[in-house]
């Protein structure tokens, strides 16, 4: 019998909601109360995210958030700040069990296997991607998409951002950049070493057909089957206390 | 009230020029790891002791809670590389902590360049 896990579009939401609901999945998967699971979704508004080790001051420009309608966000996994352009970028998570022969006690091995899929879904749009140590996809030596990995109540929890779109000006207006001077530079060498889908293949692949080859991309890498479903009531439950009492919160959001 | 509020920003000037006083100083610096992860460091030293030690970055380190035990770990540390090293090795071991993108060499040296900058 195929191995089968559940797949999620939970669609448009804020970040705070966004990374709530990654949490509470961690937690309703560590409980056993759903399967293994791959989700899909994106960011309105737009927003940052940072990796649980950065300084919020340090990494994004805070009143340039506030001029623009950027919202800002601390992940619960570590690596670097992400702008998730509502239009320019496609987020997936993964919630699963620690005991999955797909996970190594080698974290940079973990990530190899966690990232094969995507790899194989950007092949299959006609990009030829691979995977980049220590947790990045790159296209001809540029960055398409970078990930984020962490483990705990038995669970290994990696997402990650696609690049269908991207736009290193809007990106570094958000960003904080070491010195005004610079900018123009910090923006001509994120064009060198960033690229997307649409820049890549030279035409408009929508958020739709993107998500097809990434799913026929993860059955066919890991003979898994996705089965369509929807968050659980507990899980909806947990993501409105986490968006409340964590993600949203000064004190989470400005810890480091 | 207002007198209140007026008499805690003095405590905290008062706090603030008794510490510059005690010969605190403060120091950053910011390491790229070759083929890894960039860590930064903000420190506090009084003489070669560290005081206080704030480590940021976009590295990966399991469990995520770790740093913050580190950071107070450290404190009261001399400001050396190599003992550094091997508290912070010795506290990964103990923990069964994983890094990834960095090591605690990287952050042993990170904290020492930040302590021996000028702000």
């Amino acid at each position: 019998m195929v191995e089968e896990w559940r797949l999620l579009d939970t669609g448009i939401h804020d970040a705070f909601y966004n990374m709530a609901l990654d949490e509470a999945i961690v937690i309703a998967r560590s409980k056993k109360l759903v399967p293994n699971t791959l989700r899909f979704f994106r960011w309105e508004p737009s927003a940052v995210s940072i990796g649980y080790f950065q300084g919020m001051e340090e990494e994004v420009d805070i009143e340039a958030c506030k001029k623009i309608g950027v919202d800002y966000v601390r992940r619960r996994t570590g690596g670097g700040a992400v702008y998730h352009e509502r239009d320019g970028e496609l987020t997936y998570s993964i919630a699963i069990n620690e005991d999955h022969l797909l996970i190594s006690r080698d974290f940079q091995k973990t990530y190899e296997n966690l990232c094969s899929w995507l790899v194989r879904g950007l092949r299959l749009l006609g990009v030829p991607a691979e995977f980049k140590p220590i947790n990045d996809i790159v296209v001809e030596g540029k960055k398409i998409s970078g990930n984020a990995q962490t483990r705990g109540m038995n669970v290994v929890h990696q997402h990650g951002t696609i690049l269908r779109e991207v736009n290193p000006k809007v990106m570094f207006s958000v960003l904080k950049v070491p010195s005004e001077k610079i900018r123009d530079k910090m923006i001509q060498s994120a064009e060198e070493r960033v690229t997307s889908i649409n820049k890549f293949l030279k035409r408009e692949v929508s958020f739709e057909e993107l998500k097809e080859s990434l799913t026929k991309g993860f059955e066919e890498t890991f003979n898994i089957k996705l089965v369509p479903g929807k968050t659980t009531a507990f899980e909806e439950e947990t993501a409105a206390k986490l968006k409340e009492e964590k993600y949203s919160t000064r004190e989470w959001n400005f810890k480091r | 009230m207002l007198l209140m509020r007026d008499n805690f920003y003095l405590l905290i000037l008062l706090e603030l020029w008794c510490n510059v006083e005690k010969g605190e100083r403060m120091g950053r610096a910011e390491y790229k790891v070759e083929g890894g992860k960039l860590v930064k460091v903000q420190v506090t030293t009084e003489g070669n002791r560290i005081r206080k030690v704030k480590i940021t970055g976009d590295f990966f380190l399991y469990p995520e809670e770790f740093l913050e035990e580190l950071e107070e770990a450290l404190v009261g540390s001399r400001l050396d590389e190599s003992s550094l090293t091997k508290l912070i090795e010795d506290a990964v071991e103990k923990r069964k902590a994983t890094f990834l993108g960095v090591s605690p060499k990287d952050f042993a040296r990170c904290i020492v360049m930040a302590g021996e900058s000028n702000g």
